[in-house]
């Protein structure tokens, strides 16, 4: 089973659409039942009394990380065939940045505000109807983004390759990082002022 | 900290710390004995010399002819075209990217046939593949197109065919003399652009 | 598991939902060789929407023409699927757990119009950033961080630090 199952043939990728309602149920569900319908508690990261957005988000993360890299090193999975997210510098610094705006004033990010709006709240709903007009803004200022949309691409690099260390090791100091966070934060949280949301 | 905490934490670390310390493997993709042995049966990895001789004729471009013959030997003569990849270079990096080059037949050749076997093997073993043996080798072609072989018995229209597109191609490869000229200079200087496959992922993505 | 309970409301441990986020999203890129994501969905709604409406724009759009219009088909895509998903994954855990109810979700000091306001221009705005990126949180963000990608790490970093500052100048609207 090298490989992702779809691009290995071993399910034909007729099937690929199927799975992906699949995993976008676990997913929602996930979201939802950890508490992501609600703005008020995705913003109380930023404020010091929910760090829920940072314990769920990094969990996520390094959990499927070890996992994929496990399963590598066992051969179920070549690396080479998962779709790693290409760099470009410029955009991904400015389009973060961008974003961050977008999400401390809407209190959402696209994934949530979809639960949220699943579950009738309508600033979730307005917030993705947001999005797509923003999206469309955006296909027409083009031109004007075009350049640096297209600047500093570096491919499609892993960041332990930049730090030039292996995955394994990045891994494992994320994990450390991370532990450090969840204590801090979970510290913190009683620390901060109790809000009723 | 809540206790149970703690242990999940130490498990993680653990986890994380075990991806650290675990050895790295031999990352070589070796091809499964069976998937090898049915390889090995498959008579189509063969090419007449009839057939590669077709191919040199008609330029066609998927043809990628490799000479495994010293490099003496090559420069005395070697089929138009060919490259030549002596059997100890064969493993190089260059020479393993220039194998999995896509959209091209790599029809490999020595003097017999046992080099290009073992190099057929090899490359077999690396999962390379379009990789085709030209059976007989130079022996087989020299005596097959260069030298007349007469078919025995009563030849068949088919063999007569074949017995006229070997003299012409007897023709294009030496010169209307009758003399066997071995300065045919195969154009050794063909460097050829190995398309670096670039490493997209198989599936698509992007948010 | 710890309860939190404020509106009533159960919510998970947040460790065991990124748990099991983490295996869907390992899930994900076992079995389709990507991870999760949401904005992609936006983008090829309205690259088909536009494409329906004017068909000729899309042609002159430098950017849309890359995903709608000849034989581009922008509906039957990975994404529009895993969003349905999305919805219903959400739906039902707003089920099981009681919390499905129509409302605006504000801070009691502001008014519910100020907040869909703010909720219709934060959109707008995380729309626009989330192509320039070329992904969201989900897609950019935590499905880069599972391969380890640079790009992915960057927009992360850069989204949450400019959250933070920006949650401070807009902190009227949430505390």
């Amino acid at each position: 089973m090298i490989g992702s199952i779809i691009s290995s043939g071993i399910i034909s990728p007729a099937w690929d659409n199927l799975f992906a309602v699949i995993l976008g149920i676990g997913f929602g569900f996930a979201l939802e039942s950890s508490g992501f319908s609600s703005s008020r508690k995705i913003i109380g990261t930023f404020f010091g009394y929910d760090f829920v957005v940072v314990k769920v988000f990094f969990t996520a993360a390094i959990f499927a990380s070890i996992g994929l890299l496990y399963f590598s090193y066992l051969g179920l999975v070549d690396f080479s065939t998962l779709y790693i997210q290409p760099t470009f510098l410029a955009s991904a610094i400015v389009g973060g940045i961008i974003m961050g705006v977008g999400f401390a004033m809407g209190g959402f990010c696209p994934g949530t505000s979809l639960c949220a709006a699943a579950v009738g709240r309508i600033d979730g709903l307005v917030f993705f109807g947001g999005m797509f007009i923003g999206v469309f803004m955006f296909s027409e200022a083009f031109p004007l983004f075009e350049n640096m949309f297209y600047s500093g691409s570096q491919g499609a690099k892993m960041i332990s390759t930049v730090l030039g260390i292996s995955p394994e090791m990045f891994t494992f100091l994320l994990v450390l990082a991370a532990v450090g966070m969840f204590m801090g934060a979970s510290w913190l949280e009683k620390k901060v002022k109790k809000v009723n949301y | 900290m809540e206790r149970k905490y703690t242990i999940l934490a130490i498990l993680l670390i653990v986890l994380a710390l075990g991806l650290v310390i675990l050895p790295r493997t031999n990352e070589q993709k070796e091809t499964n004995p069976k998937v090898l042995l049915s390889a090995i049966a498959e008579k189509s990895r063969y090419l007449t010399v009839d057939q590669v001789t077709h191919r040199i004729i008609e330029n066609d471009p998927t043809l990628l002819l490799i000479d495994l013959r010293t490099a003496d030997q090559y420069k005395t003569f070697a089929l138009p075209g060919s490259l030549n990849i002596t059997t100890d270079s064969l493993l190089s990096q260059a020479n393993l990217e220039l194998f999995s080059q896509p959209g091209k037949d790599k029809v490999l050749y020595a003097n017999a046939d046992l080099t290009s076997e073992k190099a057929w093997l090899l490359c077999t073993r690396f999962s390379l593949n379009r990789i085709y043996i030209m059976k007989g080798g130079m022996n087989e072609w020299y005596n097959t197109i260069v030298k007349e072989k007469s078919v025995t018995g009563t030849p068949s229209s088919a063999d007569l065919d074949l017995l006229s597109f070997r003299k012409a191609a007897r023709q294009f490869f030496i010169g209307s003399g009758e003399t066997v000229n071995a300065s045919v200079n195969p154009t050794i200087n063909e460097k050829i652009q190995v398309i670096r496959k670039e490493p997209k992922a198989a599936s698509g993505g992007g948010c | 598991m710890k309860k939190i309970k404020f509106d009533g409301s159960f919510y998970l441990n947040p460790y065991l939902g990124g748990v099991i986020l983490g295996t869907v999203l390992l899930l994900s890129f076992y079995i389709s060789g990507r991870g999760l994501g949401a904005s992609g969905a936006v983008k090829s709604t309205v690259a088909a929407t536009v494409n329906i409406i004017a068909p000729e724009h899309v042609a002159k759009s430098a950017y849309l023409s890359q995903f709608a219009g000849g034989d581009h088909q922008p509906m039957n895509n990975w994404l529009i699927f895993e969003v349905l998903g999305v919805l219903a994954g959400a739906f039902l855990s707003g089920i099981i757990f009681n919390r499905l109810k129509l409302k605006v979700e504000h801070s009691p000091k502001i008014t519910s119009r100020r907040r869909l306001i703010f909720a219709l221009l934060g959109g707008l705005i995380f729309g626009f950033g989330s192509q320039l990126a070329r992904g969201c949180t989900s897609g950019a963000a935590l499905s880069g961080m599972a391969v380890l990608s640079f790009g992915g790490y960057i927009t992360m970093i850069a989204i949450f630090g400019t959250a933070f500052v920006a949650a401070w100048i807009f902190r009227k609207n949430w505390i």
